[in-house]
Protein backbone atom coordinates (compact mmCIF):
# COMPACT_ATOMS: atom_id res chain seq x y z
CA UNK A 1 0.00 0.00 0.00
CA UNK A 2 1.15 3.52 -1.10
CA UNK A 3 1.59 6.19 1.40
CA UNK A 4 -1.11 8.19 -0.44
CA UNK A 5 -3.51 5.16 0.03
CA UNK A 6 -2.57 4.71 3.63
CA UNK A 7 -3.11 8.59 3.88
CA UNK A 8 -6.70 8.67 2.60
CA UNK A 9 -7.78 5.33 4.48
CA UNK A 10 -6.73 6.70 7.80
CA UNK A 11 -8.59 9.60 7.39
CA UNK A 12 -11.58 7.73 5.96
CA UNK A 13 -11.53 5.95 9.76
CA UNK A 14 -10.79 9.10 11.59
CA UNK A 15 -13.58 10.72 9.74
CA UNK A 16 -16.22 7.57 10.75
CA UNK A 17 -14.80 7.96 13.92
CA UNK A 18 -15.71 11.19 14.04
CA UNK A 19 -19.04 11.42 12.84
CA UNK A 20 -19.92 7.88 14.60
CA UNK A 21 -19.03 9.88 18.00
CA UNK A 22 -21.18 12.79 17.22
CA UNK A 23 -24.36 10.68 15.90
CA UNK A 24 -24.29 8.47 18.53
CA UNK A 25 -25.86 10.77 21.65
CA UNK A 26 -28.26 11.81 18.90
CA UNK A 27 -29.46 8.15 18.15
CA UNK A 28 -29.34 7.58 21.60
CA UNK A 29 -31.71 10.21 22.01
CA UNK A 30 -34.11 8.76 19.51
CA UNK A 31 -34.03 5.92 21.05
CA UNK A 32 -35.03 6.78 25.02
CA UNK A 33 -37.58 8.76 23.37
CA UNK A 34 -39.21 6.00 21.61
CA UNK A 35 -38.90 3.88 24.48
CA UNK A 36 -40.81 6.55 26.57
CA UNK A 37 -43.43 7.36 24.33
CA UNK A 38 -43.90 3.36 23.44
CA UNK A 39 -44.27 3.33 27.98
CA UNK A 40 -46.72 6.14 27.83
CA UNK A 41 -48.98 4.66 25.12
CA UNK A 42 -48.82 1.60 27.71
CA UNK A 43 -49.58 3.40 30.28
CA UNK A 44 -52.29 5.16 28.25
CA UNK A 45 -53.97 2.15 27.07
CA UNK A 46 -54.35 0.47 30.67
CA UNK A 47 -55.15 3.30 31.83
CA UNK A 48 -58.37 3.78 29.01
CA UNK A 49 -58.84 0.00 29.87
CA UNK A 50 -59.50 0.56 33.31
CA UNK A 51 -61.42 4.00 33.56
CA UNK A 52 -63.16 4.90 36.68
CA UNK A 53 -66.38 4.41 36.99
CA UNK A 54 -68.57 6.27 35.63
CA UNK A 55 -70.54 7.94 38.45
CA UNK A 56 -73.89 7.71 37.83
CA UNK A 57 -75.79 11.32 38.95
CA UNK A 58 -78.62 9.45 40.27
CA UNK A 59 -76.45 7.49 42.95
CA UNK A 60 -77.21 8.73 46.00
CA UNK A 61 -74.65 11.19 47.84
CA UNK A 62 -73.24 9.22 51.08
CA UNK A 63 -70.88 9.75 53.85
CA UNK A 64 -68.14 8.07 52.67
CA UNK A 65 -65.14 6.60 54.92
CA UNK A 66 -61.66 6.36 53.44
CA UNK A 67 -58.36 5.28 55.72
CA UNK A 68 -55.34 7.35 55.10
CA UNK A 69 -52.36 7.73 56.70
CA UNK A 70 -52.08 9.96 59.80
CA UNK A 71 -50.38 13.35 59.96
CA UNK A 72 -49.80 12.92 63.69
CA UNK A 73 -49.18 9.53 64.17
CA UNK A 74 -46.58 7.23 62.41
CA UNK A 75 -47.91 4.46 60.77
CA UNK A 76 -51.29 4.78 61.78
CA UNK A 77 -54.55 4.86 59.41
CA UNK A 78 -56.81 7.95 60.08
CA UNK A 79 -60.74 7.77 58.70
CA UNK A 80 -61.18 10.80 55.81
CA UNK A 81 -65.18 11.63 55.33
CA UNK A 82 -66.01 12.46 52.21
CA UNK A 83 -69.43 12.79 50.11
CA UNK A 84 -69.25 10.52 47.38
CA UNK A 85 -71.96 9.18 45.02
CA UNK A 86 -71.79 5.62 45.42
CA UNK A 87 -73.93 2.23 43.68
CA UNK A 88 -76.03 0.17 45.67
CA UNK A 89 -74.60 -2.50 43.86
CA UNK A 90 -71.46 -3.55 46.34
CA UNK A 91 -69.23 -4.15 42.97
CA UNK A 92 -69.81 -0.90 41.73
CA UNK A 93 -69.03 0.76 44.95
CA UNK A 94 -66.11 -1.41 45.92
CA UNK A 95 -64.59 0.18 42.55
CA UNK A 96 -65.84 3.51 43.23
CA UNK A 97 -64.14 3.69 46.83
CA UNK A 98 -61.39 1.64 45.70
CA UNK A 99 -60.51 3.99 42.96
CA UNK A 100 -61.34 7.11 44.98
CA UNK A 101 -58.34 5.68 47.66
CA UNK A 102 -56.24 5.18 44.88
CA UNK A 103 -56.63 8.77 43.73
CA UNK A 104 -55.45 9.89 47.09
CA UNK A 105 -55.78 12.16 49.78
CA UNK A 106 -55.38 15.72 49.27
CA UNK A 107 -51.94 15.59 50.87
CA UNK A 108 -50.06 13.20 48.34
CA UNK A 109 -47.84 12.37 51.68
CA UNK A 110 -50.55 10.70 53.57
CA UNK A 111 -51.14 7.92 50.40
CA UNK A 112 -51.33 4.46 51.66
CA UNK A 113 -51.45 3.18 47.86
CA UNK A 114 -48.99 3.77 44.78
CA UNK A 115 -50.22 7.03 42.69
CA UNK A 116 -49.84 4.60 39.79
CA UNK A 117 -51.22 1.68 40.48
CA UNK A 118 -54.50 0.86 39.06
CA UNK A 119 -57.49 -1.39 39.82
CA UNK A 120 -57.75 -3.47 37.11
CA UNK A 121 -60.96 -5.88 37.77
CA UNK A 122 -63.51 -6.17 41.44
CA UNK A 123 -65.48 -9.14 41.62
CA UNK A 124 -67.42 -10.58 44.44
CA UNK A 125 -68.82 -14.21 44.96
CA UNK A 126 -71.91 -15.19 46.58
CA UNK A 127 -69.71 -16.05 50.21
CA UNK A 128 -69.07 -12.62 50.08
CA UNK A 129 -65.56 -13.47 48.97
CA UNK A 130 -64.03 -10.44 47.13
CA UNK A 131 -61.33 -10.29 44.17
CA UNK A 132 -59.28 -7.55 43.64
CA UNK A 133 -57.10 -7.23 40.35
CA UNK A 134 -54.64 -4.51 41.11
CA UNK A 135 -51.49 -3.53 38.50
CA UNK A 136 -48.13 -4.64 38.88
CA UNK A 137 -47.24 -1.22 40.53
CA UNK A 138 -49.70 -1.75 43.19
CA UNK A 139 -46.34 -4.27 44.12
CA UNK A 140 -43.55 -2.52 42.08
CA UNK A 141 -44.24 1.02 43.36
CA UNK A 142 -44.86 0.58 47.13
CA UNK A 143 -42.08 1.29 49.47
CA UNK A 144 -40.89 -2.16 50.75
CA UNK A 145 -41.50 -3.40 54.47
CA UNK A 146 -43.55 -4.72 56.70
CA UNK A 147 -45.29 -1.55 58.29
CA UNK A 148 -46.01 0.28 54.55
CA UNK A 149 -47.28 -3.13 53.07
CA UNK A 150 -49.42 -3.79 56.13
CA UNK A 151 -50.78 0.10 56.03
CA UNK A 152 -51.39 -0.05 52.25
CA UNK A 153 -53.52 -3.92 52.84
CA UNK A 154 -55.37 -1.99 56.05
CA UNK A 155 -56.29 0.90 54.13
CA UNK A 156 -57.79 -1.44 51.64
CA UNK A 157 -59.52 -3.63 54.00
CA UNK A 158 -60.97 -1.24 56.10
CA UNK A 159 -62.05 1.26 53.25
CA UNK A 160 -63.91 -1.53 51.93
CA UNK A 161 -65.52 -2.73 55.88
CA UNK A 162 -66.33 0.90 56.25
CA UNK A 163 -68.45 1.06 53.25
CA UNK A 164 -69.93 -2.15 51.77
CA UNK A 165 -71.00 -4.64 54.13
CA UNK A 166 -71.43 -7.31 51.92
CA UNK A 167 -67.54 -8.06 50.98
CA UNK A 168 -66.63 -9.98 54.43
CA UNK A 169 -62.89 -11.33 52.75
CA UNK A 170 -60.53 -10.19 50.00
CA UNK A 171 -58.29 -11.65 47.80
CA UNK A 172 -55.62 -9.35 46.37
CA UNK A 173 -54.00 -10.50 42.94
CA UNK A 174 -51.61 -8.72 40.69
CA UNK A 175 -52.42 -8.47 37.32
CA UNK A 176 -54.14 -11.41 37.35
CA UNK A 177 -52.04 -13.60 39.56
CA UNK A 178 -51.66 -14.80 42.45
CA UNK A 179 -48.52 -13.64 44.32
CA UNK A 180 -46.34 -14.57 47.45
CA UNK A 181 -46.29 -11.20 48.78
CA UNK A 182 -46.98 -8.02 48.28
CA UNK A 183 -43.35 -6.16 47.90
CA UNK A 184 -41.21 -8.80 49.90
CA UNK A 185 -43.26 -9.55 53.13
CA UNK A 186 -46.95 -9.35 53.45
CA UNK A 187 -48.55 -12.54 52.62
CA UNK A 188 -50.85 -12.49 49.85
CA UNK A 189 -51.64 -16.20 49.62
CA UNK A 190 -54.94 -16.19 50.95
CA UNK A 191 -57.41 -13.35 51.72
CA UNK A 192 -58.09 -11.13 54.39
CA UNK A 193 -61.20 -10.54 56.69
CA UNK A 194 -62.85 -7.51 55.79
CA UNK A 195 -65.90 -7.31 57.63
CA UNK A 196 -64.35 -7.88 61.35
CA UNK A 197 -62.72 -4.14 61.69
CA UNK A 198 -59.01 -5.73 62.13
CA UNK A 199 -57.87 -7.43 58.75
CA UNK A 200 -56.45 -10.62 59.61
CA UNK A 201 -53.70 -12.76 58.39
CA UNK A 202 -54.22 -15.06 54.76
CA UNK A 203 -56.19 -18.03 55.22
CA UNK A 204 -57.65 -16.71 58.56
CA UNK A 205 -61.65 -17.09 57.84
CA UNK A 206 -64.03 -16.43 60.29
CA UNK A 207 -63.27 -18.94 62.41
CA UNK A 208 -62.24 -17.78 65.74
CA UNK A 209 -58.60 -17.18 66.37
CA UNK A 210 -56.93 -19.53 68.60
CA UNK A 211 -56.45 -18.58 72.62
CA UNK A 212 -53.77 -17.41 73.68
CA UNK A 213 -50.55 -20.44 73.66
CA UNK A 214 -50.20 -21.96 76.67
CA UNK A 215 -46.23 -22.21 78.43
CA UNK A 216 -46.47 -25.97 78.19
CA UNK A 217 -47.27 -29.04 76.44
CA UNK A 218 -50.17 -29.33 75.69
CA UNK A 219 -51.03 -32.71 73.83
CA UNK A 220 -48.94 -35.69 72.21
CA UNK A 221 -46.24 -33.86 69.89
CA UNK A 222 -46.81 -33.55 66.13
CA UNK A 223 -44.58 -33.36 63.10
CA UNK A 224 -44.45 -31.21 60.63
CA UNK A 225 -46.14 -32.18 57.25
CA UNK A 226 -44.08 -31.56 54.04
CA UNK A 227 -43.87 -28.12 52.51
CA UNK A 228 -45.67 -27.44 49.50
CA UNK A 229 -42.58 -26.52 46.51
CA UNK A 230 -43.22 -24.07 43.98
CA UNK A 231 -41.36 -25.32 40.86
CA UNK B 1 -46.09 -36.66 55.61
CA UNK B 2 -43.62 -37.63 58.20
CA UNK B 3 -40.89 -34.95 59.39
CA UNK B 4 -38.16 -34.97 56.89
CA UNK B 5 -36.00 -33.28 59.20
CA UNK B 6 -33.46 -35.12 61.45
CA UNK B 7 -31.17 -32.36 62.76
CA UNK B 8 -30.29 -32.79 66.90
CA UNK B 9 -30.30 -29.81 69.17
CA UNK B 10 -29.16 -29.60 72.33
CA UNK B 11 -31.31 -30.90 75.25
CA UNK B 12 -32.53 -29.18 77.81
CA UNK B 13 -34.74 -26.33 77.01
CA UNK B 14 -34.58 -23.20 74.55
CA UNK B 15 -31.11 -22.96 73.40
CA UNK B 16 -31.05 -22.06 69.87
CA UNK B 17 -31.74 -18.86 68.17
CA UNK B 18 -32.44 -19.25 64.25
CA UNK B 19 -31.22 -15.71 63.04
CA UNK B 20 -33.04 -15.01 59.60
CA UNK B 21 -31.41 -11.92 58.03
CA UNK B 22 -34.35 -11.47 55.04
CA UNK B 23 -34.00 -10.59 51.38
CA UNK B 24 -30.20 -11.23 49.46
CA UNK B 25 -28.74 -12.28 46.08
CA UNK B 26 -31.22 -10.29 43.77
CA UNK B 27 -33.50 -8.98 46.28
CA UNK B 28 -31.99 -6.05 47.66
CA UNK B 29 -35.01 -5.49 49.74
CA UNK B 30 -35.91 -1.48 50.86
CA UNK B 31 -33.15 0.50 49.08
CA UNK B 32 -32.79 4.46 50.13
CA UNK B 33 -31.86 7.10 47.81
CA UNK B 34 -28.00 7.23 49.52
CA UNK B 35 -27.87 3.60 48.16
CA UNK B 36 -28.45 2.05 51.60
CA UNK B 37 -29.42 -1.66 50.84
CA UNK B 38 -31.96 -3.59 53.54
CA UNK B 39 -30.31 -7.15 52.31
CA UNK B 40 -26.47 -5.68 53.21
CA UNK B 41 -27.02 -3.38 56.38
CA UNK B 42 -28.95 -6.97 57.50
CA UNK B 43 -26.23 -8.76 57.56
CA UNK B 44 -24.53 -6.59 59.56
CA UNK B 45 -26.93 -6.51 61.96
CA UNK B 46 -26.82 -10.34 62.06
CA UNK B 47 -23.31 -9.80 63.49
CA UNK B 48 -23.78 -7.81 66.02
CA UNK B 49 -27.43 -10.03 67.28
CA UNK B 50 -25.21 -13.25 66.71
CA UNK B 51 -22.54 -12.08 69.35
CA UNK B 52 -25.27 -10.35 72.09
CA UNK B 53 -26.52 -13.83 71.70
CA UNK B 54 -23.57 -16.23 72.03
CA UNK B 55 -23.04 -14.25 75.19
CA UNK B 56 -26.17 -14.88 76.80
CA UNK B 57 -25.43 -18.26 76.05
CA UNK B 58 -27.86 -19.46 72.94
CA UNK B 59 -26.21 -21.42 70.27
CA UNK B 60 -26.84 -19.38 66.91
CA UNK B 61 -27.99 -20.64 63.56
CA UNK B 62 -28.43 -18.21 60.79
CA UNK B 63 -30.36 -18.79 57.46
CA UNK B 64 -27.85 -16.88 54.97
CA UNK B 65 -24.73 -15.91 55.86
CA UNK B 66 -23.70 -14.40 52.92
CA UNK B 67 -25.66 -12.68 49.52
CA UNK B 68 -27.98 -15.41 48.62
CA UNK B 69 -31.51 -15.17 48.80
CA UNK B 70 -32.98 -18.38 50.47
CA UNK B 71 -36.81 -19.40 49.82
CA UNK B 72 -39.20 -18.55 52.71
CA UNK B 73 -39.68 -22.42 52.87
CA UNK B 74 -36.05 -22.65 53.03
CA UNK B 75 -35.82 -20.43 55.87
CA UNK B 76 -38.42 -21.72 57.64
CA UNK B 77 -36.62 -25.50 57.05
CA UNK B 78 -33.86 -23.97 58.80
CA UNK B 79 -35.74 -22.94 62.05
CA UNK B 80 -38.39 -25.88 62.00
CA UNK B 81 -35.18 -28.48 61.74
CA UNK B 82 -34.19 -27.25 65.61
CA UNK B 83 -35.49 -28.03 68.67
CA UNK B 84 -35.59 -25.74 71.09
CA UNK B 85 -35.35 -22.52 69.02
CA UNK B 86 -36.85 -19.07 68.62
CA UNK B 87 -36.56 -17.48 64.74
CA UNK B 88 -36.03 -13.68 64.39
CA UNK B 89 -36.11 -12.45 61.10
CA UNK B 90 -34.12 -9.27 60.75
CA UNK B 91 -35.32 -6.10 58.61
CA UNK B 92 -34.96 -2.28 57.56
CA UNK B 93 -37.77 -0.56 56.51
CA UNK B 94 -38.53 1.98 54.00
CA UNK B 95 -40.59 3.60 56.00
CA UNK B 96 -41.45 4.63 59.69
CA UNK B 97 -40.08 7.41 62.12
CA UNK B 98 -36.24 6.54 62.15
CA UNK B 99 -34.96 5.41 64.75
CA UNK B 100 -37.54 3.32 65.81
CA UNK B 101 -37.48 -0.17 65.80
CA UNK B 102 -41.27 -2.80 65.71
CA UNK B 103 -41.06 -6.05 66.59
CA UNK B 104 -44.16 -8.17 64.59
CA UNK B 105 -45.97 -11.60 65.20
CA UNK B 106 -48.09 -13.18 62.88
CA UNK B 107 -51.72 -12.56 62.60
CA UNK B 108 -54.09 -14.56 63.77
CA UNK B 109 -54.14 -18.27 61.72
CA UNK B 110 -56.90 -20.49 61.98
CA UNK B 111 -56.50 -23.59 64.52
CA UNK B 112 -54.59 -26.53 62.83
CA UNK B 113 -57.47 -29.17 61.33
CA UNK B 114 -55.25 -31.89 59.69
CA UNK B 115 -56.88 -35.04 61.34
CA UNK B 116 -53.76 -36.66 61.19
CA UNK B 117 -52.08 -35.04 63.71
CA UNK B 118 -50.16 -33.01 61.45
CA UNK B 119 -48.85 -29.60 61.66
CA UNK B 120 -49.81 -27.92 57.94
CA UNK B 121 -46.53 -26.80 56.57
CA UNK B 122 -48.41 -23.47 55.42
CA UNK B 123 -49.75 -23.19 59.09
CA UNK B 124 -46.81 -23.82 61.03
CA UNK B 125 -46.98 -20.83 62.91
CA UNK B 126 -50.47 -21.06 64.25
CA UNK B 127 -49.82 -23.36 67.32
CA UNK B 128 -47.03 -20.80 68.31
CA UNK B 129 -49.27 -17.65 68.06
CA UNK B 130 -49.26 -17.00 71.85
CA UNK B 131 -45.42 -18.06 72.61
CA UNK B 132 -44.66 -15.46 69.66
CA UNK B 133 -46.78 -12.79 71.05
CA UNK B 134 -44.88 -13.29 74.93
CA UNK B 135 -41.76 -13.31 73.28
CA UNK B 136 -42.58 -10.22 70.72
CA UNK B 137 -43.54 -8.44 73.40
CA UNK B 138 -40.67 -8.86 75.69
CA UNK B 139 -38.15 -8.23 72.98
CA UNK B 140 -40.13 -5.35 71.96
CA UNK B 141 -40.19 -3.67 75.85
CA UNK B 142 -36.63 -3.75 76.15
CA UNK B 143 -36.83 -1.92 72.19
CA UNK B 144 -38.67 0.77 73.28
CA UNK B 145 -36.55 1.47 76.47
CA UNK B 146 -33.76 2.62 74.29
CA UNK B 147 -35.19 3.47 71.05
CA UNK B 148 -37.83 6.56 71.87
CA UNK B 149 -41.22 6.60 69.65
CA UNK B 150 -41.58 2.77 69.32
CA UNK B 151 -44.00 0.88 69.88
CA UNK B 152 -44.53 -0.68 73.60
CA UNK B 153 -45.72 -3.90 72.39
CA UNK B 154 -44.96 -6.44 69.40
CA UNK B 155 -47.56 -5.44 66.17
CA UNK B 156 -49.50 -7.72 64.56
CA UNK B 157 -48.53 -8.53 60.62
CA UNK B 158 -49.37 -10.89 58.13
CA UNK B 159 -45.60 -11.42 57.48
CA UNK B 160 -44.92 -14.74 54.84
CA UNK B 161 -41.83 -15.96 56.70
CA UNK B 162 -43.36 -16.11 59.70
CA UNK B 163 -46.45 -18.05 58.95
CA UNK B 164 -44.45 -21.30 57.99
CA UNK B 165 -42.24 -20.83 60.91
CA UNK B 166 -42.74 -23.57 63.45
CA UNK B 167 -41.20 -22.02 66.49
CA UNK B 168 -41.99 -19.10 68.29
CA UNK B 169 -41.26 -16.43 65.77
CA UNK B 170 -40.97 -12.66 65.29
CA UNK B 171 -40.11 -10.02 62.69
CA UNK B 172 -37.83 -7.00 63.84
CA UNK B 173 -38.06 -4.17 61.39
CA UNK B 174 -35.66 -0.76 61.58
CA UNK B 175 -36.74 2.36 60.68
CA UNK B 176 -35.50 2.97 57.96
CA UNK B 177 -33.80 3.05 54.66
CA UNK B 178 -34.33 6.77 54.26
CA UNK B 179 -31.84 7.99 57.14
CA UNK B 180 -29.06 10.10 55.37
CA UNK B 181 -25.97 8.65 56.82
CA UNK B 182 -25.89 5.06 56.80
CA UNK B 183 -23.68 5.13 60.61
CA UNK B 184 -27.59 6.24 61.92
CA UNK B 185 -28.64 3.12 61.38
CA UNK B 186 -25.23 1.12 62.38
CA UNK B 187 -25.38 3.13 65.81
CA UNK B 188 -28.84 1.47 66.58
CA UNK B 189 -27.33 -2.06 66.18
CA UNK B 190 -25.56 -2.64 69.41
CA UNK B 191 -29.31 -1.58 70.95
CA UNK B 192 -30.95 -3.92 68.61
CA UNK B 193 -29.00 -6.62 68.92
CA UNK B 194 -28.92 -6.57 72.90
CA UNK B 195 -32.88 -6.41 73.60
CA UNK B 196 -33.07 -9.22 71.31
CA UNK B 197 -30.61 -11.16 72.99
CA UNK B 198 -31.85 -10.09 76.50
CA UNK B 199 -35.60 -10.50 75.16
CA UNK B 200 -34.75 -14.33 74.09
CA UNK B 201 -32.86 -15.23 77.65
CA UNK B 202 -35.93 -13.60 79.35
CA UNK B 203 -37.90 -15.73 77.46
CA UNK B 204 -36.20 -19.04 77.82
CA UNK B 205 -37.86 -19.86 81.04
CA UNK B 206 -41.07 -19.48 79.78
CA UNK B 207 -41.10 -21.69 76.91
CA UNK B 208 -40.95 -25.39 77.93
CA UNK B 209 -39.75 -26.93 74.36
CA UNK B 210 -41.61 -30.06 72.41
CA UNK B 211 -40.06 -33.29 72.42
CA UNK B 212 -39.11 -33.13 68.69
CA UNK B 213 -38.12 -30.53 65.73
CA UNK B 214 -41.55 -28.95 64.24
CA UNK B 215 -43.74 -30.62 67.44
CA UNK B 216 -46.39 -28.81 68.80
CA UNK B 217 -45.81 -26.26 72.04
Amino acid sequence: MTPRWKFWLIGGLVTAVLAAAIYFPILRRRVKRAARLQQQSEEQARRELTQPIVVNPGDPRVKTKLFWASDTIDSTLVPVTVELPLSNDPVLRSKQVLNTLLAGPVDAELRTLPPDALLLAFYLLPDGTAIADFSEALATSIPSGIVSEQLAMNSITRTLEANVPQVRRLKILIHGQEVETLAGHLDLTGTFVVNTGSPQSPAADKTPAPAPGPLTPEKAPGKLAQPERKP
Amino acid sequence: MASPFGAQAPQGGLNIVVMDPAHGGTDPGARGTGGIRESEIVLDFAIQVRRALELQGFQVVETRQGNENPSFDDRSATANAQRGAVFVSLHISSTGLPGTVRVYVNSDLPPLADSNGLIPWDRAQAPFLGLSRTFGDLVQGLLVQRFKGSPETAQTASVRQLRTTAAPAIAVEISSVTVEDRADLDRMAPGVADAIARGAAAFKPAYVVPNSPGALP
